[in-house]
């Protein structure tokens, strides 16, 4: 199979596990502990993927640039918690990733 | 009613943060596949039919490497196993919708364009309940924030698969930081009660060693394991406060 029917098939497949849960699940509540567990679900799955982005490549643990992340999240999410504003945490967090990362 | 431009509107204009952030994701990613060697024409069709940044570089290596299809498969199917409670979340707010509809709305489903619908769509549900028509409102706000990340991101590949190679470090530090840093901020505001706090902090560290135990399944199941965990420990202090 040649690489562009490759992409052709993972996005079907990417496709399908968006579009099901649309078809089968549309305009019902799910009950209030499900709905809750889905909540749960979404912060672990974003915060996981926070985690893989700054601080794993290819399996492995970024030590070397790991404080200097850990220092930004911090600041990103102070600065939101403080301003109630996520871009304001995104940007004071970027910044200083850019300043440690210049330093380091 | 057909199409509410007024709720388009404001989910164009809660996708802004997400813009930015996509800007320099969607470069990166450009960047990356022109290194690997692949076509324009291949990187941005994958970013526009796949759309799913975190699949999308999890295969760049094996496919520019010529590795089995089943292998590229595989790999891209469990990063975008996310979607499945992603789109569930999303579904219990578009009731009443046509199914044609959904059907098209579903490619826009994504990390981003799910957190930020979805958290809105909660506020809502939370402050009155839904009038009708509401599924079709919350479909127009879905599309604007999904639409348009969408077309920043395909825009953003082929912008950064012509952008020069060598980026400074500390900028491409920042630019790396960049996703994170909003969703970050996303949940420190958002995130409020003590439980939910808790599953962002155990799922942040301990993401890390199951994604070194396996980088394809490790922080998937983690993040279960927490989330888990965390409602598990909810209800049943719950059930013994009451």
């Amino acid at each position: 199979m040649d690489r562009t029917g490759v992409i052709l098939i993972m996005g079907l497949m990417a496709y399908a596990l968006r579009v099901v849960p649309q078809v089968l699940l549309v305009g019902r509540r799910f009950p209030e502990g499900w709905d809750r567990w889905l909540r749960c679900l979404s912060y672990a799955l974003i915060c996981s993927i926070v985690a893989m982005t700054l601080f794993m490549t290819g399996g492995r643990f970024e030590s070397n640039a790991a404080p200097r992340r850990v220092a930004a999240l911090a600041a990103a999410a102070l600065v939101a918690h403080r301003t109630q504003s996520p871009v304001a945490g995104m940007m004071a967090g970027t910044a200083l990733a850019a300043v440690l990362g210049w330093l380091g | 009613m057909l199409f509410s431009g007024r709720r388009f509107g404001q989910g164009m204009r809660a996708a802004v943060p997400i813009w930015i952030a996509f800007v320099p994701s969607s470069i990166a990613w450009g960047i990356a596949a022109q290194t690997h060697r692949l076509p324009l024409a291949e990187v941005v069709f994958m970013s526009a039919w796949v759309y799913s940044g975190p699949a999308q570089f999890a295969v760049l290596g094996p496919l520019s490497e010529g590795r089995p299809a089943l292998q590229v498969l595989i790999t891209g199917f469990l990063m975008n196993l996310r979607f499945l409670p992603m789109s569930a979340g999303l579904a219990p707010y578009f009731g009443g919708t046509p199914r044609l509809k959904l059907l098209l709305a579903s490619h826009f489903v994504s990390a981003s364009s799910f957190i930020v619908p979805y958290l809105q769509f909660q506020k809502e549900a939370s402050a009155a309940p839904s009038p009708p028509g509401a599924g079709q409102r919350n479909l127009c706000f879905f599309l604007g924030v999904g639409a348009s990340s969408f077309l920043v991101w395909v825009a953003g590949t082929a912008a950064g698969y012509g952008f020069a190679l060598s980026v400074p470090p500390g900028f491409e530090e920042a630019l790396k930081f960049i996703l994170p840093g909003y969703f970050t901020g996303l949940l420190a505001v958002e995130a409020r009660d003590r439980t939910a706090r808790q599953i962002c902090l155990a799922s942040l560290v301990l993401a890390v060693p199951a994604g070194a135990a396996s980088a394809d399944w490790g922080w998937l199941l983690s993040a279960a394991a927490v989330a888990t965990a965390g409602w598990s420990l909810e209800r049943w202090i719950a059930r013994a406060s009451s």
